[in-house]
């Protein structure tokens, strides 16, 4: 292949700036490597983000510091329910001195947007969203306005739960790439984020991430997201995600059309897996996901590894029949519906091949 | 069998608890397998003794009375609580299926008595009766406990080899028809239960459709495969099959005019059928008589019977110059021994078979279980037996004497008034003609079967009665005699072109013409035919039953297509002949193909052979059509699954694989090669390097777009680190 080179050199040569990132997050959110990598694998493959977790675990701060690190322009809107889709997108407003109607932009008009405790917006606000994240455009009073590229939204939310929120509806959760949970941070983790508060009792976190800078410049972004598109899949690879998605149609094609879907090779054979079943753009999102994880371990070709470290964070949102209502539940167990998929196919021969 | 076995096995290990715990059939399909049970059973009940159809019913009856309440209790349950999800139904399904299983128990119990009545039945039904009673009843039974997919299988199974033993009692052209619908039912539930989203309809027609292909191969099969005789053989099945018997008492006969069922085929080719008063089927002679029943003499002693074996190749020397009446006849399974003809007749395939008689009936060596065939060839002109042997004198006079007393009187009268044996006959024959003598189905009863009482009082009988009567004046007064049974004409069947001599087609000879008439014998002239019933129904004796019979026997059957409705009704005779005819064809061609017929047709198509050749043929081609089969199955499956040939690279990580199962170490099939090879290292640390090393590589093949070349190194790379693998693995203790 003619580009094969080419991309193995891009690879190599981002290498350090991925590092560079890379360590530049974890030492503002602590002692939570592997959401880092998703976090950054999200963004390389132009994905949006949303963070789910109870109050105070550094959603926020995740978000802040990734939009900060990539050098990116970025404005934060904390979502209320009494949030209008105007107060997002922007509005336009009469000038008297020209005598016409001047567009104020809305905070959604920057590179990142992040999406503060999406879900106690009413719905309205929260689809005053779509068009920006599935198009990458918005339409004032009729006039679509170009958003500025790279664009990414960075949506936090609490748990539903919790008083005050409004479930995401299906269509917009599926325009979220990954949701990601950070979790409790470990024994030493917590020491080190009470020592470093105390040691910046004064500091704002403004002054902290100001000081902190981008790390890369946006071409530079441009240039990993388009080198993360070009990586190698293989057929085996394409094969697996096929079989991933199958199994969760299951229930759904099995009363039409049983001929492809029973061929997959499953180990919890007929058990059906009580699930919504993927759409194409989920299976799309996961090979994107796939390949901008194989670029960070510094690979041109993407391995079944990278769709199964990624699996999890893209597809649990999507399959899930009711959004979780507990504590916790939206970490990695076993039990979950998208382990159980994962552990329904072979890898070696995932379409049952024989 | 197998096949299903493997089948089920298969899919209970995959889904272990799926299958075994929750099978359960759909109410359309349970009450489909019971109604194709109750055809089943239908099919061959005629066959089963009363208490096991009593059984049956109880059981089929019972189940119906399971599926109909388990069908109240869903719909109960329906009404009380509004069924919301997935759990509920199960539980209802679970419901379902407690209803519509019986305590094993009480099962086991019941079905230890059955077996105990089978066995004791044994004795008095026979072998073959008593084993399709257990058959029917297991499968009854079976239908208790279908627990899981298997017990399903099994069930349609015995189902088919009910079908399958009804064809030993029965196989005519009507009733394999009958079977072959049901068969197409019986498969179509078993595709229904996998399908069951289209209609019942459409499954039947896509198993016809089905059956209709594999009809090729059962034609071919049909044809050439062998029948050798231990293993291809009907079992005997003993019935109480309609026909004549060797004890004749005034009366019986009449009962056997009931019968429409067909008795034999004649088939003249393309000679001219004699007339209908020609046509006297020779089956039994009966000779003796104790006053109240005739009956064939069992064992003539040996000289005579040589002497007329003797008497019968004379027979054929001396008629040379007459031309022969040349026809086959194919009988229908009597059960008995006797076989059919025009006398004077010798069988051309007389060999082992067929044994000619002294009293020129012919006798098969076997019981006729199946459709049998024989040519004959008769001399209707020649005299039989023109000497008769002192014995055979003794026999044909013999009569019980003072058991007829004004019978023996009038012959003695008759002796005295007619000197000459044939005027005295016709001295009888012209009595019962013109005093008022009636031909009749509905006999009044005689006590005793007293002939007296009949020929002075009555005077009204059957063609029985008038045979037993006269040979009995004939033998009181001095005069050999004997009765002879068999059937009288028959119908013709085929094309009438008018033309006597160009007629093609066969006679049908069914047990309504059952007949029985007497033998004199004379000097110079030999046996004389003398049939009083001509004296009495000419009509009966030239061309068949007169109306009145047929009004008689109609209502005597009380059906409701009596043969005499179907005469009258134009259209109907039509198709009634017509159908005649092609259960001839089956009968002929189909029932009829033995061994040696099948011989003769390879002889047709191959030439003439040593018979070991054809074996080796017929051998050659099921062995070539058995590999044709598997190779076009193989051939199917691969286009199914399109089977993905292994790269080289592929095949070397699972033979790693396959060694490291044998140390104890499976991948889970979900797990990555990477995290594979991760645990590997934490469980042999030993194997750490070689084992990583082989992964690496098999990713880098695997999932990396490589040039050919690369690729070839690395895969030399690849089989050299599973050589070290390999060895590092041996080094292990």
């Amino acid at each position: 292949m003619p580009q094969t080179p080419n991309i193995v050199d891009t690879v190599q040569a981002s290498q350090q700036s991925i590092t560079a990132i890379l360590n530049k997050i974890e030492s503002v959110v602590l002692g939570k490597p592997k959401e880092c990598r998703l976090a950054l694998a999200c963004l390389l493959a132009q994905g949006h983000l949303l963070i789910e977790d109870l109050p105070g675990m550094g959603k926020t701060t995740l978000a802040h510091v990734l939009a900060t690190t990539l050098g990116l322009s970025y404005q934060r809107t904390q979502f209320t329910n009494d949030l209008l889709p105007a107060d997002v997108v922007g509005f336009s407003i009469f000038d008297k001195e020209s005598n016409r109607f001047e567009l104020h932009k809305g905070p959604i008009f920057n590179q990142v947007v992040l999406a503060d405790e999406i879900n106690r917006a009413s719905p309205k606000t929260q689809s005053a969203l779509l068009e920006a994240m599935a198009e990458q455009q918005v339409s004032i009073d009729g006039i679509t306005h170009e958003l500025p590229l790279p664009f990414f939204v960075i949506a936090t939310q609490n748990p539903l739960f919790h008083a005050g929120t409004y479930p995401l509806p299906e269509s917009q959760l599926d325009r979220f790439m990954m949701r990601l949970s950070l979790g409790f941070p470990d024994l030493k983790a917590e020491k080190k984020i009470l020592l470093n508060t105390a040691q910046r009792t004064n500091q704002t976190t403004r002054d902290n991430t100001a000081a902190n800078g981008g790390v890369i410049e946006q071409e530079e972004l441009i240039a990993m997201q388009d080198a993360v598109t070009q990586i190698n899949v293989s057929n085996d690879v394409i094969e697996y995600i096929i079989a991933l998605s199958h199994v969760s149609r299951r229930a759904y094609s099995s009363h039409s059309n049983v001929t492809h879907s029973t061929q997959t090779n499953t180990q919890v054979n007929d058990a059906e897996i009580n699930c919504k079943p993927l759409s194409p753009r989920a299976s799309k999102a996961l090979l994107q996901a796939a390949k901008a994880m194989a670029f960070i371990d510094n690979r041109d070709y993407v391995l079944p590894d990278d769709v199964q470290a990624v699996f999890y964070v893209v597809c649990q949102h999507r399959l899930e029949m009711q959004p979780s209502q507990q504590l916790g539940a939206s970490h990695i167990n076993d039990n979950s519906v998208a382990n159980q998929i994962l552990k329904s196919v072979d890898v070696l021969n995932p379409l049952g091949h024989s | 069998m197998i096949f299903f076995n493997n089948k089920t096995k298969k899919s209970s290990s995959g889904t272990l608890g799926k299958v075994n715990v929750s099978f359960c059939l759909s109410r359309k399909n349970a009450w489909l397998l019971w109604l194709c049970q109750c055809l089943n059973i239908a099919v061959i009940a005629l066959e089963l003794s009363t208490w096991m159809l009593a059984i049956i019913s109880l059981s089929l009856a019972w189940q119906a009375l399971l599926l109909h309440n388990s069908r109240d209790r869903v719909k109960t349950r329906k009404k009380v609580s509004t069924v919301k999800h997935l759990s509920q139904r199960q539980h209802n399904h679970h419901k379902k299926q407690q209803a519509s299983i019986v305590s094993p128990i009480i099962l086991g119990i019941f079905a230890l008595l059955g077996c105990i009545a089978i066995a004791i039945t044994a004795k008095e039904v026979g072998i073959l009766a008593s084993m399709v009673h257990l058959l029917c009843f297991s499968y009854v039974l079976k239908a208790f406990e279908l627990k899981a997919r298997r017990d399903f299988y099994q069930l349609l199974l015995l189902g088919l080899f009910v079908l399958a033993s009804s064809l030993i009692f029965r196989q005519d052209l009507v009733f394999s028809f009958i079977t072959l619908i049901l068969l197409v039912i019986n498969l179509s539930v078993l595709l229904h239960f996998f399908s069951s989203e289209k209609t019942f309809a459409s499954n039947i027609k896509v198993m016809t459709v089905i059956l209709g292909q594999s009809a090729i191969l059962a034609v071919v099969l049909f044809l050439v495969f062998p029948r050798l005789s231990p293993f291809w053989q009907m079992p005997r099945a003993k019935s109480a099959e309609t026909g004549l018997s060797d004890t004749v008492k005034p009366g019986d006969i009449a009962n056997l005019s009931r019968s429409t069922k067909l008795a034999f085929r004649a088939d003249f080719g393309q000679q001219a059928i004699p007339n209908y008063s020609q046509l006297y089927w020779r089956a039994m002679v009966l000779e003796d008589f104790d006053g109240r029943q005739w009956t064939r003499i069992k064992a003539a002693p040996k000289n005579s019977a040589k002497a007329s074996a003797s008497n019968t190749f004379s027979v054929n020397l001396n008629g040379s110059d007459i031309v022969p009446l040349n026809y086959q006849i194919t009988v229908e399974p009597s059960f008995q021994k006797y076989l059919f003809a025009l006398a004077p007749a010798i069988a051309s395939n007389e060999g082992n078979d067929i044994r000619a008689k002294s009293d020129y009936t012919l006798m098969s060596s076997k019981i006729i279980t199946q459709a049998k065939s024989y040519q004959l060839s008769s001399f209707l002109s020649l005299p039989l037996a023109l000497e008769l042997s002192e014995h055979s004198r003794t026999v044909n006079l013999h009569y019980p004497e003072g058991s007829n007393p004004r019978l023996e009187q009038m012959a003695l009268q008759l002796q005295h008034n007619y000197p000459e044996p044939q005027a005295r006959a016709q001295a009888v024959l012209s009595r019962i003609n013109q005093q008022n003598y009636s031909y009749t189905l509905q006999p009044p009863l005689l006590i005793n079967n007293s002939l007296d009482q009949f020929f002075f009082d009555t005077q009204a009988g059957f063609c029985v009665h008038y045979a037993s009567a006269f040979t009995f004046i004939m033998r009181a007064s001095g005069i050999p005699a004997r009765l002879v049974t068999g059937y009288l004409g028959g119908e013709f069947n085929g094309t009438n072109t008018g033309d006597k001599l160009s007629d093609k087609g066969h006679l049908s000879i069914y047990q309504y013409d059952a007949h029985a008439w007497s033998e004199i014998w004379v000097q110079g002239k030999g046996w004389v035919r003398v049939d009083p019933t001509g004296a009495v129904d000419p009509e009966r004796v030239n061309s068949g039953w007169s109306n009145e019979l047929l009004q008689q026997q109609s209502n005597l059957n009380n059906e409701l297509f009596s043969l005499y409705q179907l005469k009258n009704i134009a259209l109907l005779n039509i198709l009634r002949l017509q159908f005649d005819i092609l259960d001839y064809q089956w009968t002929k061609w189909v029932i009829g193909f033995n061994s040696k017929q099948q011989y003769n047709l390879l002889k047709h198509w191959f030439g003439k052979m040593a018979s070991w050749k054809f074996a080796l043929i017929i051998a050659i081609a099921l062995v070539i059509s058995m590999v044709m089969l598997m190779l076009f199955l193989h051939l199917l499956n691969r286009s199914k699954s399109k089977k993905k040939p292994l790269a080289k690279w592929q095949l070397v990580y699972q033979k790693s694989l396959g060694q490291l199962a044998k140390q104890g170490i499976v991948k889970p099939a979900a797990m990555t090669v990477n995290n594979f090879s991760k645990q590997v290292r934490e469980q042999y640390p030993e194997l750490a390097i070689v084992f990583t090393r082989l992964s690496v590589s098999y990713n880098r093949l695997c999932y990396q777009t490589l040039a050919k070349d690369e690729q070839l190194k690395l895969t030399l790379t690849m089989q050299q680190q599973y050589q070290d693998f390999c060895q590092t693995l041996k080094k292990q203790p």
